[in-house]
């Protein structure tokens, strides 16, 4: 009996490093190129104040994480598009606001402050993922997929330049706030495994890692979620070999990866 | 005749600005039509064609584009009209190849949800072989230098198979010989097409030789326009245009 309940929490931890690898990685390829790894700094920590609030109020957690993500990135997504704020601005304020407001909310919360569940909020759990928290990340991760798949021509043409893309007779606004929306939520939903302050990393480092080898964009959308899974299963399995907390053990290897990367990139040899 | 481009009274207000950089301006081009737009930095060259094709909305008088009116995004008229932008800077590790790139600019005109077809492919292939780039095709867009990037724009909206087609300073990248020959391509591609081309040029040496009309600007307002036998005289260009306002 105690193994299959193992069986099935490690099936589910790996289900969800895959899923949550994959999504973040894919996200990870438009906040790269479009400059907005600011914004997506910005969502992950409000997603933390959050999923602290819910704690707060004895509420799911990841709805309020949700809602906080994705009301920065509403929000915020029309300020840097017109570029009335700075990028450190967008940095410097929202990550001290939020991280305030999430300590605050903590630190209210008399039984749970700094305790397993607000930990669990900031650096993950893998452990702890249900069968809901697998759903949301597959319905997050078919929905990026098919948003790519239909829209491949109108997001390629707006990664390479927005005023062309525009120019050319696309629409670009409506697609670059559905990527911040969708960036929103995909964070929301990672914070059970990487927690709210690692989750970052597996959005920027995936597809840092895959543009140390190509010029191709379209290789970059490949390849981006591939190392994004790679990087959560070697963590995953590093978090289980060394007792580490699964986020920081994400973090630390697709950190490792895009380190390696830049040291052997075909990109920074000379003659 | 039917008339490409109609500007009536339009004023053009950058964000954030008081002062209109685009002055009551008025503007007929009819279809067909070669037009240089020349004058000098900061005569508001740029802000007419980006008002012409909607990048930046007018404040004031309205704007006409082949029989519609730009209101609001104009996304349905910019995919009829082509645009190569000014001294186009490209980051040096742009993860895009030069195929791709061109084959973007047809990527509006194909529209939502429809495939790239065969036939697209062949025409971006196409552009770039007309414009002589095809070995640069695989190569990464921000490791060409000026003139070649400025080629590839070129490609990309020649790609599109306008019906307008707008150019900020084409050339101003291009060594005497490029310069040449993609003017001549210009105005071969010009001819064959029946395009209306309206072209944005600073050295006065490099307008091809169809183009039939000349635009002059100073401080966001045309202050002369005509054929450019009339316009191109020396003591005319000399005294800077004052006071000629056609």
């Amino acid at each position: 009996m105690l193994e299959l309940v193992f069986t099935k929490i490690l099936l589910f931890a790996i289900i969800g490093a895959v899923l949550t690898g994959f999504t973040c990685s894919l996200m990870g390829t438009f906040v790269v190129r479009m400059n907005l790894s600011s914004l997506g700094f910005a969502m992950s920590h409000a997603a933390f104040a959050g999923a602290a609030l819910g704690i707060f109020l004895r509420k799911d957690p990841l709805i309020f994480a949700l809602l906080f993500s994705i009301f920065v990135s509403l929000a915020l997504g029309p300020l840097a598009d017109k570029a009335k704020l700075k990028t450190d601005v967008i940095i410097g304020v929202i990550f001290s606001l939020s991280m305030a407001i999430g300590l605050l909310f903590l630190n209210m919360s008399p039984d749970t402050a700094m305790s397993s569940t607000a930990l669990r909020i900031l650096w993950g759990s893998v452990l702890g993922m249900t069968t809901a928290d697998i759903m949301y990340l597959l319905i997050i991760s078919v929905i990026t997929i098919i948003f790519v798949m239909l829209f491949f021509k109108e997001i390629n043409s707006i990664l390479f330049d927005r005023k062309l893309a525009r120019a050319s007779g696309i629409n670009d606004k409506p697609f670059y706030y559905l990527i911040l929306f969708l960036t929103s939520v995909t964070v929301a939903f990672s914070l059970k495994l990487v927690g709210g302050l690692l989750v970052f990393a597996l959005m920027i480092n995936p597809t840092s890692s895959v543009y140390q080898f190509t010029y191709d964009m379209k290789k970059i959308i490949l390849l981006s979620p591939i190392v994004g899974v790679i990087s959560c299963l070697l963590g995953i399995l590093m978090s289980f070999s060394f007792d580490l907390p699964t986020g920081s053990a994400i973090a630390i290897v697709c950190s490792a990866i895009f380190g390696v990367s830049v040291l052997v990139s075909p990109k920074r040899r000379k003659g | 005749m039917d008339k490409a481009i109609e500007l009536h009274a339009v004023d053009t207000i950058y964000e954030g600005e008081k002062i209109p950089s685009l002055k009551n301006i008025n503007l007929h081009v009819n279809k067909g039509e070669f037009i240089a737009i020349i004058g000098p930095n900061g005569a508001g060259k740029t802000t007419l064609l980006e008002t012409i094709n909607g990048l930046l909305e007018s404040k004031k008088g309205k704007v006409i584009v082949l029989g519609k009116e730009l209101n609001g995004d104009g996304n349905g008229i910019r995919k009829l009209v082509g645009y190569v932008p000014q001294d186009y800077s490209i980051d040096e590790l742009t993860p895009f190849l030069v195929s791709d790139v061109v084959l973007m600019g047809r990527f509006g005109k194909i529209g939502l949800l429809k495939p790239i077809t065969k036939n697209d492919k062949e025409i971006a292939k196409n552009m770039i072989d007309y414009l002589g780039i095809s070995d640069l095709s695989h190569r990464p867009i921000g490791k060409l230098s000026g003139g070649q990037a400025q080629k590839v724009m070129i490609a990309r909206a020649l790609a599109k198979e306008p019906e307008i087609l707008l150019m900020d300073e084409p050339f101003s990248n291009l060594d005497f010989e490029a310069r040449k020959d993609v003017s001549e391509k210009l105005s071969h591609f010009h001819k064959s097409k029946q395009m209306t081309f309206v072209i944005v040029i600073h050295d006065i040496a490099s307008i091809p030789k169809v183009c039939n009309r000349i635009i002059v600007m100073d401080a966001g307002k045309i202050i002369a326009d005509g054929k450019k036998e009339d316009i191109l005289k020396p003591e005319l260009l000399e005294m800077g245009y004052k006071g000629i306002v056609c």
